[in-house]
């Protein structure tokens, strides 16, 4: 059947030819079968992403893989991406981005998730996908018919909006398939899965899930939302393939902006705006503004122990950065002015958590100051329990000092 | 031994529930995972291939009966009925839930274990002579010293974000078992020209992918200053080393960008600071700690039974000849039990087999065990007269193989079919290769020599310090198995020399059993081990050995 066939065809022909074969026959069959066209691998490098990534370097390592970074994913994924790649020897992974004008006329702030999220996937995901597929005949797509909602009926093939072919190998799969598939090819996970994201977007819109919730159930939670958007209608995203008689409900996103705005209108008012301009002072006694009125000697974490800048002993004030909270410098910097007699106010100021709070006082400092949002993500409480740091503290015992009662 | 106080027990109970209160804020989202992993690292808690692993701290390698049958409860109840040895003293149990690591750590404080500081860039378990407190050639039992800094290091509240992990080894004897130049701070305990016990100090040795010998930083050390010298070094390291790339951020690395001299200047002047903030309560520590480590009152025995029953046994008389050690209790021996049977996973040892070590223990050791970074375990204190009856013992449970020291005796990394990192599988090459030799009933003629599998270049399986080493990669996405040769983890420490092209997976077993032929038609006899006689010649006879097509054409 020639390439200009109708693509209801084609798709009609693909699926009684390969209907009884297994997933990496289809997708072996698929890569080769002349019905086809041009073909890529859209991949996530998400929780199950894997298995095609492996079938695929087995089949072609050479295949065009597209990453959609929405540069809104989990650190562990991109590093995953890279990983994985090596690890694979996959040797055409192309990265798929929004452009910078685009981003900056539509989100420039990065939260249009927030209001929007629809039209966030759009911006970031639906569009430059579809740029970049509209180089080819047809596309692998990871989709199966357990995860539910609307994939319950997919086909190995499928017409996408008489474009283009889409594949599906992994469609009659069920999650065992997958598990066991990894475990037999000892392939890597994504470190995410073990720690409860069985299905792994973007940062701001994946949650963990509970035991025995469904598998898709942390993708924009609490959102009407169970697709990305990334398959289409009539040239224009819609959220995922209708079920019969199901139309695609194009005015409801719009209802969702308008709530949504709402919300996010409330998150940022005046209140937010007045509290982002004020750090948290820590103490024994939990959260307070700033007491201190004067300029405090800077240092940051590089600092060289041997060369203080003048005045250091008479500063009323010394605060250390630390500029992420595995920097542990910081704390030895603080041990060795106290060493060396400093008696005045110590701070460790910016990326200190609330596990820290009690190395931060046996380092020898006063106070610790974080951002309203490390406030707001690690309550008061969370540092209250480590303001028992004088107790269970080897060193005091070590060095002769008495544990305060 | 040492036994906790409340302090001690306090201590680690609070982690346990603090470690509680980690896991439970991590699902509800108030630490990120980028925060929560240091923190499950600190408490030995790993991500690896297949699913968790939680790995606990032997410190100085010593354990009690008890506490060896409790790990064998834990392996049994919540992992998959066995534990793995691993080569710094630790155990590996590679099959927790994470909702049951909470439950995990509180029966292991049951014992008086944690799994503290066993991973992140923190200082991790502290390693010592898996003799210590029995061996003939000791000076004086390190054991105090190593628990000193087992209880320094714990929770030290300026070092628990260094940037890189930092591996502190101790030894009582000259005789460097405990592999202390390979570590970030050796400790060797010497006697000054007044005959007082010090140490020699080193710093900056490792293997990994950049493998180093330490280098002396203190030629004699007083045991009191121990703590100061010690936490001047690390604070000298957390300020200079490097934070900007992994893999130059370990101290050898530090140590070796600013030359010894200019690190040794800074650690003399934080020590004056370090020094003067200890007031003596360490020391009055340590003399009760010393006390609690000394020897259990030694039976009398007659070690004629013992001398019979090697002579009429040739099983008995080879285990015996290969697996015991002089005790300094001329009664006494110390037993190395193997966890190399050929054909099994170095270091693994089953429920059952820790439960019966555990019983042998309290029959025959009074009670005691060690583990060695080897991978095997020791009863420490075996009345000679009774050693019949123990191999019998352990021949029933098929912990009797008697190869220590010898080829199959092999150190090997978990690998691929555990381990994330791992490039290349080092298990099943480490089974293969005994598995020969068994066939070829050499073991015994040839004698001393450590073989060491690495199934990455981060060398955890120590195959720069072995006399021959394998290093198995990734070439090109087939495995590939790099030789190399003259390595040596004693006090004569040596790092190995790469032998040439590396071998594919199904060509490395011959490989290795060529060069080891090779060896015994050069050797001057019986006497002369593998190391010795590649000393002796050079590495020309063994390349020549593992390559025989090229050698024409060399």
């Amino acid at each position: 059947m020639p390439l200009d066939a109708p693509i209801g065809e084609r798709v009609a022909a693909l699926n009684g030819r390969y209907r009884h074969h297994g997933a990496t026959a289809v997708l072996g069959h698929a890569l080769k079968d002349p019905d086809v066209g041009r073909v890529a691998l859209v991949s996530s490098f998400g929780a199950e992403s894997v298995v095609l990534l492996h079938m695929v370097a087995t089949l072609q390592r050479d295949l065009p893989v597209l990453f959609i970074d929405t540069e809104m994913l989990f650190p562990e994924t991109l590093e995953y991406q890279r990983e994985l790649s090596e690890r694979l020897h996959l040797t055409n992974v192309q990265v798929i981005k929004a452009t910078e004008a685009e981003i900056e006329k539509r989100d420039p702030f990065g939260l249009l998730h927030k209001a929007n999220p629809d039209a966030c996937c759009d911006l970031r995901k639906t569009v430059p996908l579809e740029t970049a597929l509209s180089q080819y005949g047809a596309w692998i797509t990871g989709r199966k018919r357990y995860q539910g909602g609307k994939r319950v009926t997919l086909d190995f093939f499928e017409e996408e909006d008489a474009k283009r072919i889409k594949i599906n190998p992994l469609a009659h799969w069920t999650p065992k398939d997958v598990q066991e598939y990894i475990a037999e090819n000892r392939l890597p996970r994504h470190p995410l899965v073990a720690q409860g994201y069985p299905s792994i977007g973007c940062a701001p819109c994946t949650s963990r899930v509970a035991d025995g919730e469904d598998p898709r159930a942390g993708r924009w939670r609490g959102r009407d939302k169970d697709e990305c958007g990334i398959h289409f209608i009539g040239g224009k995203p819609v959220r995922g393939i209708p079920a019969p008689g199901e139309e695609p409900h194009e005015e409801m996103s719009d209802e969702g902006v308008e709530v949504l705005t709402t919300e996010y209108e409330a998150e940022g008012g005046e209140h937010a705006a007045e509290e982002t301009s004020m750090n948290v002072i820590v103490t024994d006694t939990g959260f307070g503004p700033e007491t201190y009125n004067d300029e405090p000697m800077d240092l940051g974490s590089d600092t060289n122990p041997a060369e203080l800048p003048e005045g250091w002993e008479q500063a009323g004030m010394i605060r250390i950065a630390f500029p992420s909270f595995n920097d542990g410098r910081g704390f030895t910097l603080a041990s060795g002015l106290r060493a060396k007699g400093y008696k005045g106010r110590l701070r460790a100021a910016g990326h200190v958590i609330a596990d820290q709070y009690a190395m931060a006082r046996r380092s020898g400092f006063d106070e610790v100051e974080i951002s309203p949002e490390l406030a707001e993500r690690q309550p008061e409480a969370q540092w209250l329990a480590r303001a028992d740091w004088q107790a269970h503290n080897y060193q005091a015992r070590l060095r002769g000092r008495r544990p305060a009662a | 031994m040492y036994r906790y106080d409340d302090f001690d027990d306090a201590f680690v109970r609070t982690r346990v529930a603090q470690f509680r209160g980690q896991v439970e804020r991590r699902i509800d989202g108030s630490l990120t995972e980028d925060e929560f992993k240091p923190l499950r690292l600190m408490n030995g808690l790993y991500l690896q291939l297949h699913a968790y692993m939680l790995r606990v701290a032997i410190p100085y390698g010593t354990l009690r009966a008890e506490q060896m049958r409790q790990l064998g409860m834990i392996a049994e109840r919540w992992d998959e009925g066995y534990g793995h040895f691993t080569t710094r003293q630790n155990i590996q149990f590679n099959w927790p839930k994470l909702k049951d690591v909470p439950d995990i750590l509180e029966a292991l404080a049951d014992v008086e274990m944690h799994a503290i500081q066993t991973s992140g860039n923190t200082i991790r378990n502290v390693t010592a002579d898996h003799f210590a407190g029995a061996a003939a050639d000791e000076i004086e039992d390190p054991r105090p010293a190593a628990e000193l800094l087992r209880q320094w290091s714990t929770d030290h509240p300026e070092f628990q974000f260094l940037p890189r992990k930092f591996k502190i080894a101790i030894t009582g004897s000259p005789n460097d078992r405990a592999v202390v130049k390979a570590h970030d701070i050796g400790l060797r305990m010497i006697r000054n020209e007044a005959g007082e016990p010090g140490f020699e100090v080193l710093v900056g040795g490792g293997l990994g992918r950049t493998p180093m010998i330490g280098k002396v930083i203190r030629d004699f050390l007083p045991k009191e200053d121990l703590l100061p010298y010690c936490e001047a070094i690390v604070a000298t390291y957390n300020l200079l080393g490097r934070r900007d790339n992994k893999y130059k951020a370990r101290i050898k690395i530090t140590v070796h960008e600013n030359g010894i001299d200019t690190f040794r200047d800074l650690v003399e002047q934080k020590f004056i600071e370090t020094r003067a903030a200890f007031g003596g309560a360490d020391q009055e520590l340590l003399r009760e700690i010393e006390a609690a480590f000394a020897p259990p009152a030694f039976r009398a025995v007659d070690t004629a039974p013992f001398e019979a029953a090697r002579e009429a046994d040739p099983v008995f008389r080879a285990w015996a000849d290969t697996n015991l050690a002089e005790h300094k209790d001329a009664g006494h021996a110390i037993v190395t039990i193997s966890l190399k049977k050929p054909g099994a996973t170095p270091g693994d040892a089953t429920a059952e087999q820790m439960r019966v070590m555990a019983d042998l223990a309290d029959k025959y050791s009074y009670g005691e065990l060690r583990v060695s970074h080897e991978q095997n375990i020791i009863l420490p204190h075996v009345a000679k007269d009774d050693l019949p009856a123990l191999h019998d013992a352990l021949k029933s449970v098929e912990l009797a193989t008697a190869n220590l020291g010898l080829v199959s005796d092999i150190i090997a990394c978990p690998g691929m079919d555990y381990c994330a990192l791992a490039t290349a599988r080092s298990i099943p090459i480490a089974q293969e290769i005994a598995e020969r030799f068994e066939e070829l009933k050499l073991e015994h003629e040839i004698g001393e020599l450590k073989l060491k599998i690495s199934g990455c270049i981060n060398a955890c399986g120590h195959h720069h310090v072995g006399h021959i080493g394998i290093l198995g990669l990734d070439r090109a996405g087939v495995e590939n198995y790099q030789i190399t040769l003259g390595g040596d983890a004693t006090e004569t420490a040596a790092i190995g020399e790469r032998a040439g092209p590396g071998f594919p997976a199904e060509e490395i077993v011959g490989a290795i059993e060529r060069l080891v032929l090779g060896y015994l038609d050069v050797r001057e006899g019986p006497e002369e081990t593998f190391l010795q006689a590649y000393r002796r010649l050079g590495p020309d006879p063994f390349k020549a050995a593992l390559y025989p097509d090229t050698k024409d054409a060399a």
